[in-house]
């Protein structure tokens, strides 16, 4: 039994029926998406040249057209469930070559909104998020950074909230504003117990 | 026609004018109806103000469902009850097709038998059918404008399709205002004006040529105007045409000789239209002849130097020391200061390059004083020439595809443009038919092309539309490559493949069997190496569903196409529209493609729209035989909308003389005072004068202010005169 361990479970994924259906597509996503990312997602023509643009497509399972695809068909579950949706690294390439003048960086990000909703987020976006909460920036300064500008005649700390700490309140007010570090400490917490 | 109208009593108030007048004469509408056509009204008879009256007029209204294009959109009962009740209307009648032949009866036994006087069908819109229900009304006995339409569909059922009580009510509206017009409406009689039977091709690429070849054979004088030197223009460059592979220049070369020789047509090349005056059946064309430095045998002939003039001979070209790059083969060959484009050239005649040209006069000696071809002063001429209509065929240029940055043309040597490929492919281009790489001259084996390059691109720096025949003329250079470079392998980089011709999906399918390679993703970018020159193409292999990066030798942009660089001034000359995308406007997109809104004057070819070489000869054919028309009905009626002056209220001023887009206007002295006269077949009832006169001396005919001031009454006060 133990020796073939995943077989069953992996055959009967490739043989489940993959064909999608119309219940899959929810128009309100489409629209949800294109309120969001104030973009022209539903115009979409899958000529591929997001994807052929794309910095992270090359080096991972990312498609931006595929997310594309999706937000055209409405398959809302498809999207907000696939993990690629976090490796968009918010380059603009594809924004600056779409030739449909769509902003597919946007329609990520309205994806990525929408997906938070459901509590779908990988934890260390919410990590970021409680950087950012505590010390102003998602990378906050350190050691080797500091050597490092030290080196070059800078200051070892830049002149953000490292050097001007005074401003973390108003950052964090905005953070609050949304209840995003609530959020984040609640999800991290209910992944990290 | 106008003594009869024109009451005898003096033009009353403006007030009076739009709300009620004194009591018309009977037999106004008994009389004009049947009456015989009058002569034109001269000018004279317009000294008094046409008054108009509503008095007792008799209007019909009828109904059109459209189909359910209106009825299912609103209450055509509704409608009917409510327009029974507007003033004037004497019946209302409604029918599913107004304008069959069974709706048209329906008008004309409701016009005798309730004695109407005016009819008014509320349907579709005047530009579709107003002239069948000019001739319905005409039909059953009354003047043919004495009908006016109501657009209860176009403006109205069709945009609130989800409205009907809304569209219900505008289209009681429109019906109310229509009638307000309608009780109004007055006899007026098409002016006939003669037909100058001669015509004019503007651009002698192949369209032009086609539209100029007949022309000429239907019996017809055809002035050829084409700005570059020779004739054959787009066509020309091209080296093989799909799907055949015909080579271009043989099946072009017949055509251009017979233009050359065509008694019927005179050809003008290096000359441009100039101005144009004038409308349908007697333009004045002015056309510029640019100074070519050169005289053809006959101007030699005219200058008393028998037997002189060029015969192409090209020994001028010889001892020419100015070299430049040569614009035919897109820079890639250089030619001299006087020079001709090809070996072909129709007509041979070479032409001096001003802008470079060091008057050295080398040339002038080379040629010799028996021929004494050249002369180095020539200036410009203008040539005036009338003609009774004109057809367009000003073509296309390529678009400056560098502006797409992300694919490096102009900034990597190896990435050309389609147009560069065909000359490179051609025997007769600079390098006699061996494509090579201009970095280093090495004949290449792996060539990307890029089709829509700039075309269906909606970010403001391409082009929006489809440019419609690079699919093809891309299969083409494919199969050219394959057949002359053994072991080159072809890759097309595409979005569709739109080959919807005849036989051309037949002409992908062998491309697609002799080895191209189709790749489905829209280049995202092209990188180039430094060190080889060779390219990096990439992007997203769609169908596979993976990120590629294509190294290649060379790369050919299938650039999108763009008006010819002068079509907005020539356009403006015949007073001819464009669309957005700069594009010439036809009359009506699928009925009236050849025609244009300005009578008399048509287009052909690629002007148009995109169009491959099977459709651009279609319409050139197209377009001829409807310019012929007019000249061969010889006479053309317009419509009777021109301005007509009240001289009893003219002062004379004259401000509106300048104002007039067409200078149908001028001023004549008349019983010694100074007023204004209209040349009614110049003018086109724009009404600028008619808006514009401080002393609402100018008459509108059609357009009267009484009328559109009892519209306007009507809607605001429902009706209610």
């Amino acid at each position: 039994m133990a020796r073939t361990k995943g077989y069953p479970e992996a055959l009967e994924k490739k043989l489940r029926d993959q064909r999608y259906i119309r219940e899959d597509s929810n128009p309100e996503f489409t629209k949800n998406v294109k309120a969001i990312s104030r973009t022209i997602a539903h115009m979409c023509y899958q000529c591929g040249t997001c994807t052929g643009s794309c910095p992270s497509a090359p080096r991972s399972s990312y498609r931006i057209r595929k997310f594309m695809r999706r937000a055209v068909l409405g398959l809302e579950n498809e999207a907000l469930t696939d993990p690629d949706l976090w490796l968009c690294t918010t380059c603009y390439s594809c924004s600056d070559r779409c030739p449909r003048d769509i902003i597919p960086t946007d329609v990520i990000m309205s994806m990525r909104n929408l997906a938070f909703k459901r509590d779908i987020v990988p934890v260390n976006f919410l990590k970021t998020v409680q950087a950012i909460y505590a010390s102003g920036h998602g990378v906050p300064n350190n050691d080797v950074n500091r050597a490092a500008r030290e080196k070059l005649g800078l200051t070892r700390d830049p002149p953000t909230t490292h050097m001007y700490p005074e401003y973390m309140p108003g950052i964090r007010k905005i953070i609050d504003h949304y209840k995003l570090k609530a959020e984040a400490d609640r999800i991290v917490k209910e992944r990290e117990g | 026609m106008a003594e009869k109208k024109a009451t005898t009593k003096k033009a009353p108030s403006k007030k009076e004018d739009s709300k009620k007048v004194a009591p018309v004469k009977q037999e106004t509408k008994k009389a004009a109806a049947p009456a015989a056509k009058p002569k034109a009204a001269p000018a004279e008879a317009a000294a008094v103000a046409p008054t108009t009256n509503a008095g007792d007029a008799r209007v019909g209204v009828f109904i059109c469902h459209c189909g359910t294009n209106i009825a299912g959109s609103m209450d055509i009962e509704a409608v009917q009850e409510a327009s029974k009740k507007v003033p004037h209307v004497a019946y209302v009648d409604n029918y599913k097709y107004m304008c069959s032949m069974p709706g048209q009866t329906v008008i004309s036994k409701a016009v005798k038998d309730h004695k109407l006087t005016a009819v008014v069908v509320a349907a579709c819109t005047p530009r579709l059918h107003e002239p069948t229900f000019r001739t319905a009304t005409k039909d059953a006995g009354l003047n043919p404008f004495r009908f006016e339409m109501a657009n209860i569909r176009d403006q109205n059922s069709w945009v609130h399709m989800h409205d009907r009580e809304g569209s219900t009510d505008k289209a009681i509206d429109a019906i109310k205002i229509a009638v307000a017009k309608a009780a109004l409406l007055q006899d007026l009689h098409p002016k006939s004006v003669p037909v100058e039977p001669t015509a004019m091709v503007v651009g002698a690429g192949v369209a032009g040529m086609q539209a100029a070849l007949d022309l000429a054979a239907a019996g017809i004088k055809t002035y050829l105007i084409e700005s570059d030197m020779s004739i054959g223009g787009r066509m020309s460059q091209l080296d093989k045409t799909f799907p055949t592979l015909d080579c271009s220049q043989c099946i072009l070369t017949p055509k251009m000789v017979d233009v050359g020789r065509a008694e019927n047509i005179e050809l003008m090349t290096w000359s441009e239209v100039h101005e144009v005056e004038g409308y349908i059946g007697n333009f004045d064309v002015t056309i510029r002849k640019k100074a070519r430095g050169v005289m053809t045998p006959k101007e030699a002939e005219a200058k008393g130097i028998v037997g002189g003039g060029c015969n192409g001979c090209g020994d001028c070209e010889n001892v020419c020391p100015v070299v430049k790059p040569n614009e035919f083969e897109i820079g890639m060959k250089p030619r001299k200061a006087i020079y001709i484009n090809h070996p072909q050239v129709v007509p041979l005649i070479y032409t001096i390059d001003f802008n470079s040209c060091v008057k050295c006069g080398l040339c002038v000696t080379a040629c010799g004083p028996e021929k004494r071809a050249i002369d180095l002063e020539m200036k410009d001429e203008f040539v005036k020439v009338k003609v009774g209509t004109a057809i367009l065929a000003t073509g296309y240029d390529i678009f400056p595809i560098e502006k797409k940055e992300e694919w490096g043309y102009k900034r990597f040597e190896n990435v050309i443009s389609s147009l560069e490929f065909e000359r490179l492919i051609c025997a007769s281009g600079p390098t006699g038919g061996h494509l090579v790489r201009p970095s280093d001259g090495e004949t290449p084996k792996r060539v990307a092309f890029v089709l829509c390059a700039g075309s269906r691109d909606n970010t403001g720096t391409g082009k929006p539309y489809c440019s419609r025949f690079c699919c093809m003329y891309s299969l083409k250079h494919a199969h050219q490559i394959i057949e002359k470079i053994p072991g080159c392998i072809p890759y097309l980089f595409y979005m569709d493949i739109r080959s919807f011709g005849k036989m051309y999906e037949e002409f992908y399918y062998r491309i697609q069997d002799e080895g191209a390679k189709f790749i489905r993703g829209r280049v995202a970018n092209i990188i180039e190496d430094p060190k080889t020159k060779n390219l990096h193409v990439m992007t997203d292999d769609t169908l596979l569903d993976r990120p590629i990066d294509m190294e290649v030798d060379m790369v050919v942009l299938a650039a999108a196409i763009q008006p010819k660089e002068d079509t907005n001034r020539t356009r403006k000359l015949f007073g001819v529209s464009c669309s957005m995308d700069g594009w010439l406007l036809e009359a009506h997109p699928k009925l009236n493609p050849c025609g244009t809104t300005t009578a008399g004057v048509f287009l052909a070819g690629v002007c148009q729209g995109p169009k491959d070489i099977p459709d651009t000869v279609a319409s050139a054919e197209g377009a001829a035989s409807a310019a012929s028309i007019p000249i061969h009905m010889g006479a053309v009626e317009l419509e009777p909308y021109f301005a007509m002056c009240i001289e009893d209220k003219c002062a004379g001023c004259g401000m509106c003389v300048n104002l007039c887009p067409y200078s149908a206007l001028s001023l004549v002295e008349k019983n010694g005072r100074t007023v204004m006269q209209v040349t009614e077949a110049k003018c086109k009832g724009c009404g600028t004068c008619g808006g514009f006169c401080p002393g609402g001396a100018i008459w509108m005919n059609h357009f009267a202010t009484p009328q559109i001031v009892a519209q306007i009454d009507a809607f605001l006060l429902g009706g209610e005169q």
